[in-house]
């Protein structure tokens, strides 16, 4: 069953979310993004499509499953699917409990996704589940901080940000770690808090 | 730091901007009867706060973790100092401000050089022991 709380947050957000990520955090990151996604081949998993705007930092012409909890999200995401040249087949799913087959994919895409699962563990065992073994999980996120005084004002962000979105002190990489998968490669984008992670499945 | 001048210019001066707000907002509210200590901690976390809030519409046109880290510390850093000031000895408005403009300048600079370290590929053993 399907986190009827945050699937509610995440729809109360949809209409205004792209004026916050949307026009600074898109120029900002574009390049990056452009750099991890070069990568897509094969089956693909992308989580959380949101309203679409990782869509056009995807290399052309793939073949990509996208969910995302949000029905609302999805809906405002439609004209940058219709947009894209290739395929998206976007569903609204949660990530505790993915309607996929064990195995099912070559590669799984996150982009700033693990800072508002709920049980970020569980949803990370989750996409182990549904990825072939092998298949890499490659993910765009921000973390919390691992120094002062970044750490404390993470912290304390997170108190506010929690309600209405995102939090902001997640420990991400160890939140892989302990979901069974092997990390490769941990890129520091922005301090120690903006950052890729590459992960395999042994 | 990121190189291009849009993002150089912008972080500049939106930091610059919080730390004068900050710095303005506490020379109102603190005065020479506060406990020094008090008026420390109080403006401290009351910058961080206004710094939040000011990271909004900054946000939109700056990103949000690269704005919201280094002006909350510089509205941190522009209360504490201030704070303490305001409440030890007399300080114009526009000197106060000025200071608080300051304290947003050397926030992100701060900001830069630790992100000067801390960028770039981490080891798997290092991700290990990550806070984040």
């Amino acid at each position: 069953m399907a986190d009827e709380s945050t699937r509610r947050k995440w729809d109360r957000a949809a209409k205004t979310f792209d004026l916050m990520a949307g026009r600074g955090a898109e120029l900002r990151w574009k390049p990056f993004k452009e750099q991890l996604f070069a990568a897509m081949e094969g089956k693909i998993l992308f989580l959380a499509l949101g309203t679409g705007l990782d869509i056009q930092a995807f290399p052309p012409g793939r073949d990509i499953t996208a969910i995302d909890i949000s029905p609302n999200m999805l809906a405002q995401a439609q004209p940058r699917i219709a947009a894209y040249p290739g395929s998206i087949d976007a569903r609204v799913m949660d990530v505790h409990h993915l309607e996929f087959a064990d195995n099912s994919f070559d590669q799984i895409y996150t982009s700033c996704t693990f800072c508002s699962v709920p049980d970020p563990i569980a949803g990370l065992k989750s996409l182990r589940r549904v990825l072939k073994p092998g298949g890499q999980l490659a993910m765009f996120e921000h973390t919390g901080s691992r120094y002062y005084p970044f750490r404390p004002m993470m912290h304390f962000m997170t108190l506010l940000s929690e309600r209405f979105g995102p939090a902001m002190n997640r420990d991400t990489v160890a939140n892989v770690m302990a979901a069974g998968f092997q990390v490769k490669e941990v890129n520091n984008l922005f301090l120690d808090v903006v950052k890729t992670i590459k992960a395999v499945k042994p | 730091m990121d190189h291009r001048l849009y993002f150089v210019i912008g972080d500049l001066l939106a930091n610059i901007l919080v730390g004068l707000f900050v710095g303005w907002i506490t020379w109102l509210l603190v005065s020479p009867g506060w406990n020094m200590w008090l008026a420390m901690v109080v403006m401290m976390v009351l910058g961080m706060v206004l710094a939040g809030l000011l990271f909004l519409p900054l946000g939109v046109f700056l990103g949000a973790m690269e704005v919201m880290i280094p002006t909350m510390l510089g509205g941190m850093l522009s209360g504490m100092v201030i704070g303490m000031w305001c409440a030890m000895a007399p300080l114009s408005g526009p000197a106060a401000t000025a200071l608080g403009g300051a304290c947003g300048l050397l926030a992100i600079v701060a900001v830069w050089i630790a992100n000067h370290s801390l960028r770039g590929s981490r080891s798997v053993l290092e991700g290990q022991s990550h806070g984040g």
